[in-house]
């Protein structure tokens, strides 16, 4: 298991580096630059910044700063947002982004769980119908049509919750956040605990264990559960991955200060060091979940061995 | 089941539809319940990427400029034109050429050192600085020497006699030292190119032009003097530009780029930086030491960085804020928020137009950009877009008092088809055939936007339906197209939008003063440039003007570019709200804003913005 996971962090490295080095060529190979706008520059004032920002040297000069700056864990200084580094915009974000994506994760993971495994025990039952087009509904409505309807209905016609910005953790400013971005996850993790569920309640072993006489209760959270649940945890990876780095929708239509925002902005800003440190951090995320779950696969399931 | 999902369905999508019918007979927009105590809420659109005013660039950060810091004038807040500030006064030469500013005695930074004249000499300086690489420095290029040394350039001078080489040692009739490129390379090839500037300059030493040769300086602690290159009478109204404002030397050489931070900031303005949360807020507070502290009535501003429409508007509508920036409403809310009595619309010192690529035929033929441009119904284009007035001239309209402004010509769809069958696109009777328009080599490339989009298909439809002719659309991602449009690499025509930097027609009309540069037209003519340079040159402001508006009838006349909209404010304020009007730059001079709780006294309407 250590020799798996020493393993897997080694291939990492080459991996990230990969991701960088085709970020970093897209960022150089699009046309623009982040000063220009639509008033354009006179020349002597567009070297100046080149000057100053080291975009005057050969391109493998740069290149070389970007690997070495990165390999020391500093992303640099953010060509958009004068004197800020990199590393302090991500210290900034990720805990919003963090804070509201696992919250999402956790509720749907709760409710999620909880109605597929219902669903499935209760097979073709109201509850069974219900919920399942309640899921139905969560994955065809997307969350820029979801979060304005949460809005209207409880900041603009009920004031329960402010519409929109951020008041830190905890606070009322959360809820409405959390609830648009965990719907379409809670709705996925139900179908998937369901049919999970289904299979495995009808496997030989379910079957034994009833034979032998023990409470269905006993048999579901016990025995099912476990490998009814591997799907779940299969998705929780890269779900949890793309909810803790950020949801760029969300957090523009709540104006939440997280990584997702900077991370649309950084681009159409062409502000390359804050666009590789997003990346890379991302990357490193996605990564690290994708291992944890296969950490976790040997722990659950009995026919996994590393 | 079918009756289940009824039960639970029914009833929330009953509410929400309820919800989003807007109440027409509210007279305002949502909540109108004014904040405790003399705080204002503001949203002031993207974060911003400096708190340095002479770094940053942007509409949102000048508002938040205007807060922290403040120069020799101010905007005045109904018109927008320049007003004394931390200058009380000032003189002016007979030429426009150089201004003496007499600074008041009673100006301190927040720190309560005063402000003097040699702190704006060294902002000034800083600003120009080739190593601080301000994007905004072409602004002070009228100061003597600033474009020089901005750009690295050296002087010419004899070795033995110390005497400078004058420009009209090599052309022209100034009087003025000659500057050269820095760099030895671009020198090179200027001297190489011209004889005269060979002679010139041979066996002379090169001189770096200095931070101390701009034409700067202070003639005691409150007397600030400047001198141009050229005439520019709107120089007192750039003064109040961001641009130039007063910025502590103390902090700077202590702090480096972060002497913006909270701990670090010393201001000039009527506020001192509180709290700054990137992307979530920045809060100011009412600065004790400010010149004129007892005129201040708000104790602090929240300016929220905000970049969704519907975001902002919900926050407005549930009376999270007060006031928002310009250009906040989503066009499909218009036609109900323009009936409330908290819109605020009002001409913008903004234009929309379209640039013609005069390089390349059929548009380098002037009778085909003048039918295009007669066949837009602009009056039409303007009651579409809904917060626009229709343009015909080049200059916005309604901004400038007294300026004559020349029309362009109307829209005549008769006479655009007469126009496109003299430039050759006619049948065997001399009729126009809208056949023989090579229209493969014309389409109408802009920035993808929403709204970018709506204006080409409408132009587009135009020019279907009154010229026979399909222009096919092609949009870009904003800084490709930059790029694309900068080149000319766009066939026919492209999408231009221009904000002017003050109150006067010249920061319009100097777009096409240079070939290169922000004219996208390749159209450029001297003759033009006389005439601007005539108008800057006359000293009675109503004969200037009228110069003005003769090179703008010549500019109308050659037509390279497609005149669209003068832009709306369109922007919101609750009606307790005050000293913040619709001015043509929606920029607002702080210390006369207010939150009035005497609900007798509100706005019921746009705020009166006659001087």
């Amino acid at each position: 298991m250590f020799r798996f996971i020493v393993r897997r962090l080694l291939v990492t490295i080459p991996m990230v580096l990969v991701v960088l080095t085709l970020t970093w060529s897209l960022i150089r190979l699009a046309p623009g630059n982040f000063y220009s706008g639509e008033r354009a520059l006179p020349a002597g004032i567009e070297r100046n910044i080149r000057e100053k920002y080291g975009l005057d040297r050969p391109w493998y000069v740069q290149y070389g700063k970007m690997i070495g700056n990165t390999a020391r864990g500093d992303f640099g200084t953010s060509l958009r947002y004068e004197g800020q580094t990199v590393n302090e915009i991500l210290g900034r974000t990720i805990p919003v982004s963090a804070a509201i994506g696992i919250m999402a994760y956790a509720l749907a993971l709760v409710v999620g769980v909880t109605a597929g495994t219902i669903a499935a025990v209760r097979q073709n039952s109201r509850f069974d119908y219900g919920s399942m087009t309640f899921a139905m509904l969560g994955i065809s409505m997307p969350n820029f049509v979801l979060g304005p309807l949460l809005v209207l209905l409880f900041s603009l016609t009920l004031y329960w919750f402010p519409p929109a910005r951020w008041d830190g953790v905890p606070s009322r400013s959360m809820v409405l956040p959390v609830l648009t971005l965990s719907a379409i996850y809670m709705a996925y993790i139900a179908r998937l605990a369901r049919a999970g569920m289904l299979e495995v309640l009808r496997s030989d072993y379910i079957r034994t264990a009833r034979a032998k006489g023990l409470d269905e209760r006993h048999i579901v959270i016990r025995h099912a559960m476990r490998g009814g649940l591997l799907p779940v945890l299969s998705f929780s990876g890269p779900a949890l991955a793309i909810l803790v780095t950020g949801t760029v929708v969300v957090e523009r239509i709540f104006a939440l200060p997280g990584v997702g925002n900077y991370f649309i902005n950084a681009n159409l800003n062409r502000d390359e060091p804050l666009v590789l440190g997003i990346v890379a951090f991302i990357s490193v995320v996605i990564l690290c979940f994708n291992l944890l779950v296969d950490v976790a696969y040997g722990f659950i399931d009995p026919r996994v061995r590393y | 089941m079918k009756r289940l999902t009824l039960c639970v369905l029914g009833p929330a999508l009953a509410c929400l539809s309820g919800c989003a019918a807007p109440s027409t007979d509210s007279e305002f927009f949502g909540k109108v319940e004014p904040p405790e105590g003399q705080v204002l809420r503001y949203i002031s659109g993207s974060e911003p990427s400096t708190l340095d005013p002479q770094v940053g660039t942007g509409q949102p950060e000048a508002r938040i400029h205007m807060t922290l810091f403040e120069g020799l004038t101010e905007y005045h807040p109904k018109t927008t034109q320049p007003i004394p500030a931390i200058a009380e006064r000032w003189d002016v030469n007979d030429d426009s050429s150089e201004f003496v500013f007499h600074l008041r005695s009673t100006a301190r930074w927040s720190t309560g050192d005063p402000i003097t004249a040699h702190d704006f000499v060294y902002s000034l300086r800083r600003g120009l600085d080739p190593a601080l690489a301000a994007q905004n420095a072409y602004m002070a290029y009228y100061i003597l020497h600033a474009q020089g040394y901005n750009e690295g350039g050296v002087f010419v001078r004899d070795s033995r006699t110390r005497a400078f080489v004058l420009q009209e040692d090599v052309s022209g009739d100034s009087e003025l030292r000659l500057v050269l490129p820095g760099s030895e390379a671009a020198r090179e090839k200027q001297i190489a190119e011209d004889p005269k500037l060979r002679a010139a300059v041979a066996g002379k030493e090169l001189v770096p032009i200095r931070a101390e040769d701009i034409g700067v300086e202070a003639l005691d602690d409150h007397t600030l003097r400047i001198t141009l290159t050229q005439p520019a009478p709107f120089f007192v109204g750039m003064m109040a530009h961001h641009f130039f404002m007063a910025v502590p030397r103390a902090a700077i050489e202590k702090y480096g780029v972060r002497w913006t931070q909270p701990d670090h900031i010393i201001t000039s303005g009527a506020f001192t930086l509180k709290e700054w949360r990137p992307y979530d807020r920045i809060v100011v507070a009412r600065n004790p030491l400010y010149w004129d502290a007892a005129a201040v009535r708000l104790d602090e501003i929240r300016f929220y960085p905000l970049e969704d429409q519907t975001t902002m508007m919900n926050l407005y509508k549930a009376g999270a804020v007060d006031a928002t920036y310009n250009h906040t409403v989503p066009a499909s809310w218009l036609p109900i928020i323009k009936r409330m009595k908290d819109y605020m619309d009002a001409p913008e010192i903004a234009i929309e137009y379209y640039m013609f690529n005069t390089t390349k035929p059929p548009m380098n033929d002037k009778r085909v950009r003048k039918a295009f441009n007669m066949a837009v119904d602009k009056e039409a284009l303007a009651r579409f877009r809904v917060v626009a007035k229709p343009l015909t001239a080049f200059t916005p309209e309604g901004i400038f008092p007294g300026y004559p402004q020349p029309q362009g010509d109307p829209f005549n769809v008769a006479r655009a088809r007469e126009l496109l069958a003299e430039a050759g696109f006619r049948d065997g009777s001399g009729q126009y055939d809208p056949g023989t328009f090579p229209a493969r080599d014309v389409e109408l490339l802009y920035n993808t936007s929403e709204s970018n989009r709506q204006v080409a298909e409408f132009v587009q439809a135009q020019w279907k339906q009154n010229l026979g002719i399909t222009v096919p659309l092609r949009n870009m991602e904003f800084r490709t197209f930059l790029v694309a449009r900068a080149n000319l690499e766009y066939k026919g025509v492209a999408r231009a939008g221009w904000i002017g930097d003050y109150i006067d027609p010249y920061t319009f009309l100097d777009i096409f003063s240079t070939p290169t540069g922000n004219n996208g037209t390749g159209w450029w003519d001297p003759a033009y440039v006389r005439m601007l340079e005539q108008a800057n040159r006359t000293l009675d402001p109503g004969q200037r003007y009228e110069l003005l508006a003769k090179a703008e009838a010549y500019l109308l006349d050659v037509q390279p570019m497609l005149p669209l909209l003068t832009r709306s404010t369109d922007w919101m304020k609750k009606p307790y709200v005050k000293g913040m009007y619709p001015n043509p730059g929606t920029m607002h001079p702080w210390k006369f804003v207010y939150i009035e709780h005497d609900p007798a006294k509100w706005d019921s309407g746009m705020p009166d913005s006659r001087p």
